[in-house]
């Protein structure tokens, strides 16, 4: 179909050369464009890492630089988690850093010395080419026409979906984990079309690597088992299937065991337990086939039908039993919440708590997507219309991935490429179909009839279907319907470019530990009150001051101001974090010998209402209440920091639990003195403060950024003559002691 | 198991049927099921025997050596999985790669047996008999290296 | 180095003269400065172990306890002031300030001047209250002294004190034989509040003392202050920080008089004391001990050197204090303790049953273990405890919390972190012997390939020769 389609404007093997050299050109063009559409960050601000994951994995990066992958490998890190410390090396997966150590040791090797920084910074945006680069070659797979595969990569380059965890400076595991999906994906469908061991080795070995970079793995480790267990169940199954499933599936599991954070989880968790599943179901399959082929009794194959499926219901029910007996890990709460959404926010808030694991709201489909959510579904129907096994592929993942992107936001991520893919194989589809068919100059009555027949007959392509069912001369054949379906084409295609370009530059290229603001003549104001406060900590504070802050925090801290930490965004460890909560939500008495317990020189807060800052620590208090309830429920009451009417309120009329929480006096102390008596106004959350401010007595004021959107309180020592810090704050403040004079009850004797 | 079911199914047939085989069989009950009983004393025997027979006759001789060594690798495997169930699996890592070394090796050979026969040459258009050698041997190397590295 | 320089030290300080370990200058302040006869044999006695002093007016303007931010005298010595306040310069947040900065102080009452109310809230602060009535002094009328205090009764007569409690060290037992008797002459008693652990009592007041106005006319008193032992005569708050402040309740016991005088007590409870003769009161010897712990001249702790290291094997690893260890390695900890008395330092020795102990803690001791004696030098006492670390890793402390009532505070913290194993820290599985079945499969399943690839390798040619062969034929 290929060359019937190239054949009126390239003939001949020259052609071919020619194709070959455009091929390429504009695949490098492609490359460069989604290399390009991500620098938007660098130019606007700095090369800088953003957000705050990525800011753990360039800390990780530069201790593998420094002290070499053995000892990256056996790293326990001690200023994270403060006290409990961190197995890093053991709970990390190590695929992005490894990846820039080795860039950077090759560039070294290459005498270009290049800052590990840049190479951080710029590794998402250059691994996005790559992956332009692996969606055609899939799309490739999928469809004959080339130009579709063009398209895709053209797609995947600027789909804002994908651009939104891989502009520069988003050094995170999606960075590189996307162009292992895609290529392991087109080494799959490449292991089952050609049936070889090699293309599944291959695969395994990717996917291995793909293991090693992000837990989104487990879509591969599902994805490809349901994929042959449809096949299977759509008789589809061969040995090319057997071949490939295999091959992947021994290889990649021991692949995947040698990354010590996933290491006996493909036999233990039931995550995996499909993926196994289904390879037991191939042996028999395979044993059954191979039986088949030696003896050709019916009665015979039917019954061993019926066994096979006998053993797989055991199998199912041994799964069930071994889960039960907790042999078999059960699933884990996130995947609980992958099928009701409901579910974390009562059982687990900690999951709930994360922005990333919120439901995706509809409009956002189309703002991370476009025109391609529309051309989506005509791909996949497409697919149906021509279902070889490498359709059925395309057909199972859009199905999974719709579903998945819709109960959270970053799976979105993985819905981008086989949109990309599917909606390329529409558009080049009606591409191909208007541009190149020649209008027959006399169409006979023959041939209208042979096509109507042939139709009939169901036995046509689509092709001719379509020329069957339109009157061939004022149809597809006519010049305006080509041109105006061209054109309109060309248009939407123009408006998509427009549209991620506009998306990039506005909505994911900000680095979110600088802010961007305008000023009324429309300049732009950069506000730098995080590096402010995280540089004042750098400076001012010894080497092992522990900072406590909630947890979104606990990577930049970690990175920015290299200091010791209590919670961090790894948040694998529930119970410390309801700590940091709870030690946020009491009151000061309460809080106080939690922070001493854990060492806490300094206090963290987030504050944004001088600024209208929306991401503060108040509006995110809610969520340390929620967590801290969890573990203590006697002692942290959501319902306490509710007024009666059930609003949630900071200013006069807040709850005495709301205005005794450390995390309300630290937010808003002293925050009166900004403004003239009785006009202190919240801006986050619009509402008029209370007269007198809180007052703080175990813990003094150390910092206040610029903007005052980073507050950093010092925890004080005991008080030295054994005071409690209240009164030993009122005797500061010049307040004599009231004199017990008149002595309520008897006498408190002193014995010793 | 064949003749079992087939002898009890006669008896509801017997009741009422119109199908004009199983009428046949059904007004000789018992004389048929003694006919399946004997012949089920020889069939299994005659059709291992036909099996054998057909086997040694049509299977090539690589196809027989990869048999023989699937075989040795099934008894390998069901070894490790006998001592593992009577002894425990204390160094589970050491089990686990011992274990999946043997069964990927059974499965990497059933893929090379499946790709240098004659009979699925329409399957593998592109994998020749010495294509599929080559990429058996390199999926192996991945795999020893992969089990010999896991068990430490 | 540190060694000798403290040997050095040491030396040139005792050719110096005994000294408190923490210096010598002394603040005294002193309104009239013709008081200061009063008190000669006192300040003599100070002067004779070292000390600097400097006699102040609190109203003179020099009167400064700090200079440019850091502190002008160790030590400050307040006797008693006729006025009603202290002046600008002895505010009780500077005394705080003073405490707070490490500065001791010994603060004299006196029932005879109404104590300044500056000084009135600073013991509120401390948590030790003085009697509502300005005037109030100490009666006994069982332990008095009948030469200078017959009708009055408010010179109370006490015998030396007794430890605390069994485990604390005694540093005013004097000779210890005992029959020693201290007078406290018209003295303000004082209360201790109930939640503070860094009060305590030296001299408390005799079972049948009391607190009286003797303004008040009334016959007998229906709500004394304080009775009995509640009534402390002397006591001591030390600050975290070591920095000590004690109130002594009658500050004629410093007087030349009171050295000297001869006293003979009353018939007691129970008819005890009725043979009693005159007897030198014990109060120059008292004083003198009380002066010198708040000064620091005794019951002072110091902590050499702290040592940790690896001693996995009983082999003893050549790092000294390092950062990190493993978890289940083990480890030894030392650490060297002197005890100051009088002019030099020596081995520390806590007293009898009592123990120092060492604490391996994250978030709670995971081991509390007594440190033993390992050696003994010159100076010093080197305690020494070997454990296992515990199989939790993390970020630990080696902590040495030892705080004694009249003994300085010892808190030392040493953070280690404690990390897992490493990768190749692992038995590797040819060690286990479980692991063996498991190799073998491997070997053979390799070898077997290896055979298998031969074999078929060798195979191949081989229905080429037969047909090659067979043709030949």
């Amino acid at each position: 179909m290929s060359d019937l389609i190239e054949e009126p404007f390239f003939k001949g093997s020259t052609g071919r050369n020619t194709r070959g050299v455009l091929r390429l050109t504009i695949l490098c063009l492609i490359a460069a464009a989604a290399v390009a559409s991500r620098l938007f960050s660098v130019i606007r601000f700095e090369s800088i890492i953003h957000e705050f994951d990525p800011w753990f994995n360039f800390r990780a990066t530069k201790y593998l630089v420094q002290h070499g992958f053995y000892d990256f490998w056996d790293w326990f890190d001690d200023r994270t988690w403060h006290p409990l410390g961190r197995v890093t090396g053991g709970t990390l997966y190590p695929g992005l850093m490894v990846t820039s150590g080795v860039i950077y040791h090759a560039l070294r090797a290459l005498t270009i010395p290049v800052d590990i920084r840049n190479i951080c910074v710029l590794l998402a945006p250059g691994f996005s080419g790559l992956t332009a680069y692996a969606t055609y070659l899939f799309t490739n797979e999928m469809t004959t026409s080339p130009s579709a595969g063009l398209l895709a990569a053209a797609f995947m380059g600027i789909a804002p979906g994908y651009i939104s965890r891989s502009v520069a400076g988003s050094y995170d595991n999606e960075a590189i984990a996307i162009f292992l999906l895609v290529f392991t994906f087109f080494l799959w469908i490449k292991a089952l079309k050609v049936g070889s061991a090699f293309w599944g080795a291959l695969c395994a070995l990717f996917y291995g690597y793909m293991v090693s970079a992000w837990g989104g793995y487990v879509f591969i480790t599902n994805l490809i088992p349901l994929h042959v267990f449809v096949l299977v169940c759509m008789g589809r199954f061969s040995p090319r299937v057997y071949v490939a499933y295999c091959t992947w599936f021994a290889i990649g599991t021991l692949a995947s065991m040698q990354i010590p954070f996933v290491g006996f989880l493909p036999i233990r968790s039931s995550e995996h337990m499909s993926a196994l599943g289904i390879f037991g179901l191939l042996q028999l399959v395979g044993f059954v086939d191979f039986i088949r082929a030696g003896v050709p009794s019916r009665q015979f194959k039917t019954l061993v039908t019926g066994f096979a499926v006998g053993v797989f219901a055991i199998a199912l029910a041994a799964l069930v039993l071994l889960t039960v007996t907790g042999v078999i890990a059960p699933w884990t709460g996130r995947f609980y919440s992958l099928w009701d959404t409901g579910y974390a926010k009562i059982h687990i808030p900690i999951i709930a708590s994360v922005s990333e694991h919120q439901p995706t709201a509809w409009p956002a489909y189309f703002f991370d997507l476009n025109m391609l959510i529309w051309l989506f579904p005509a791909g996949v129907y497409l697919c149906f219309l021509k279902l070889n096994d490498e359709q059925v592929f395309i057909v199972v993942y859009s199905i999974l991935a719709s579903y998945f992107s819709g109960v959270m936001v970053r799976l979105m991520l993985t819905l981008t490429p086989i949109v990309c893919v599917s909606a390329a194989m529409a558009l080049s589809y009606v591409l191909d179909t208007y541009l190149t068919i020649k209008s027959p100059a006399e169409p006979t009555e023959t041939q209208v009839a042979e096509a109507a027949n042939v139709s009939s007959s169901k036995k046509a392509g689509k092709q001719e279907a379509l020329r069957s069912m339109r009157e061939p001369l004022v149809g597809v054949y006519s010049t305006f319907s080509k041109t105006s379906v061209v054109s309109a084409m060309t248009a939407y295609l123009l408006i998509f470019v427009l549209h991620c370009t506009w998306v990039t530059s506005n909505a994911y290229s900000s680095p979110s530990v600088v802010l961007a603001s305008r000023m009324p003549d429309g300049s732009q104001h950069i506000i730098d009150d995080y590096r402010e406060a995280y540089q004042w900590l750098r400076q001012n504070t010894p080497e092992d001051a522990k900072i406590m802050s909630w947890w979104d925090y606990g990577y930049q801290i970690g990175g920015m101001a290299d200091r010791p930490t209590l919670v961090d965004n790894n948040t694998w460890n529930n119970t410390h974090i309801a700590t940091v909560g709870k030690a946020m939500s009491s009151r000061e008495e309460v809080s106080y010998p939690i922070m001493r317990q854990h060492e806490v020189d300094y206090v963290l807060v987030v504050f944004g209402g001088l600024l209208g800052y929306s991401g503060d620590d108040i509006n995110k208090f809610l969520w340390m209440v929620r967590i801290a309830e969890g573990i203590w429920p006697d002692e942290v009451k959501e319902r306490d920091f509710f007024t009666d009417r059930g609003e949630y309120r900071v200013d006069d009329g807040a709850t005495e639990t709301m205005k005794n929480s450390l995390m309300y006096k630290m937010s808003y102390y002293n925050y009166n003195s900004l403004f003239p008596a009785g006009q202190a106004q919240d801006r986050v959350r619009g509402v008029k403060l209370p007269d007198v401010g809180p007052t703080l007595n175990c813990v003094e004021e150390a910092f206040t950024s610029e903007n005052w959107i980073i507050r950093i309180y010092k925890v004080k020592d005991l008080d030295n003559v054994g005071r409690d810090h209240a009164s030993a704050a009122s005797f500061d403040r010049g307040n004599k002691k009231k004199k017990t004079t008149k002595k309520r009850g008897p006498k408190v004797l002193r014995v010793e | 198991m064949a003749p079992k079911r087939n002898a009890r199914e006669p008896t509801p047939s017997s009741v009422a049927t119109t199908q004009s085989s199983t009428t046949a069989a059904g007004s000789v009950p018992i004389p048929s099921k003694a006919s399946y009983k004997s012949s089920s004393n020889q069939s299994p025997q005659q059709i291992a025997l036909g099996i054998w027979q057909n086997y040694l006759d049509t299977t090539p001789q690589r196809t027989k050596l990869i048999d023989v060594f699937m075989a040795f690798l099934v008894v390998v495997g069901g070894l490790q999985f006998l001592y593992c169930v009577i002894a425990g699996n204390y160094p589970f890592n050491a089990f686990l790669s011992g274990f999946s070394a043997t069964v990927g090796q059974f499965v990497l050979t059933a893929s090379l047996r499946i790709q240098t026969n004659a009979e699925n040459k329409a399957d593998f258009g592109e994998v020749s008999p010495e294509r599929a050698f080559a990429d058996y041997v390199f999926g192996s190397l991945i795999l020893h290296f992969f089990c010999v590295n896991f068990i430490n | 180095m540190r060694w000798l320089l403290s040997f050095l030290l040491l030396g040139l300080l005792s050719v110096v003269h005994a000294v408190s370990s923490s210096g010598n200058k002394l603040l005294v302040v002193l309104e009239e400065l013709a008081d200061k006869a009063k008190y000669s044999k006192y300040l003599a006695d100070l002067e004779s172990r070292g000390f600097k002093t400097t006699i102040e007016s609190p109203k003179a303007e020099k009167l400064a306890l700090f200079e440019l931010g850091e502190r002008a005298y160790e030590h400050l010595l307040l006797l008693p002031a006729q006025s009603k306040g202290l002046g600008p310069n002895l505010t009780p947040k500077l005394l705080l300030d003073f405490i707070n900065a490490g500065g001791n102080i010994l603060l004299t009452l006196d029932s005879a001047h109404p104590t300044p109310s500056g000084l009135v809230s600073l013991l509120l602060e401390l948590d030790i209250h003085l009697p509502t009535d300005r005037n109030a002094l100490v009666v006994d009328h069982f332990n008095f002294d009948k030469l200078s205090a017959a009708e009055k009764h408010d010179v109370v007569l006490v015998p030396r004190p007794d430890a605390l409690r069994p485990d604390v060290k005694n540093f005013f037992k004097g000779d210890g034989k005992g029959g020693e008797v201290i007078a406290f002459p018209r003295g303000v008693g004082q209360t201790l509040g109930n939640t503070s652990p860094l009060l305590t009592p030296i001299l408390r007041a005799p079972r049948t003392a009391y607190s009286y106005n003797p303004k008040d006319d009334v016959e007998g008193v229906e709500d004394p202050f304080a009775v009995g032992t509640q009534l402390s005569l002397i006591t001591t708050m030390q600050a975290r920080n070591s920095a000590r402040f004690t109130v002594i309740g009658a500050a004629e016991m410093l007087e030349d008089a009171w050295f000297d005088a001869k006293v003979k007590r009353s018939v007691g409870m129970g008819g005890v004391g009725s043979d009693a003769k005159e007897v030198k009161t014990a109060n120059q010897a008292f004083v003198k001990e009380v002066t010198g712990w708040t000064f620091n001249e005794i019951g002072v702790l110091k902590v050499g050197k702290i040592e940790h290291h690896l001693n996995e094997g009983g082999a003893k690893s050549n790092i000294t204090n390092p950062k990190i260890y493993r978890v289940k390695n083990d480890v030894t900890y030392n650490i060297e303790l002197s005890e100051y008395s009088w002019d030099h330092w020596e081995p520390f020795t806590p007293p009898a049953g009592d123990v120092v102990q060492l604490e391996f803690s994250m978030l709670s001791p995971f081991h509390r273990l007594p440190l033993k004696v390992a050696t003994t030098t010159k100076n010093s006492t080197i305690y020494t405890a070997s454990f296992k670390l515990p199989d939790q890793h993390g970020i630990f402390n080696f902590k040495v919390n030892y705080k004694r009532p009249f003994f300085s505070n010892v808190e030392e913290k040493n953070t280690v972190t404690v990390r897992h194993f490493a990768h190749d820290e692992w038995p590797r599985s040819w060690v286990i012997s479980g692991a063996w079945p498991w190799i073998s499969g491997i070997a053979v399943t390799v070898t077997g390939w290896v055979a298998f690839v031969a074999l078929w390798l060798w195979s191949k040619p081989v229905p080429l020769k037969l047909s090659t062969s067979g043709k030949k034929i």
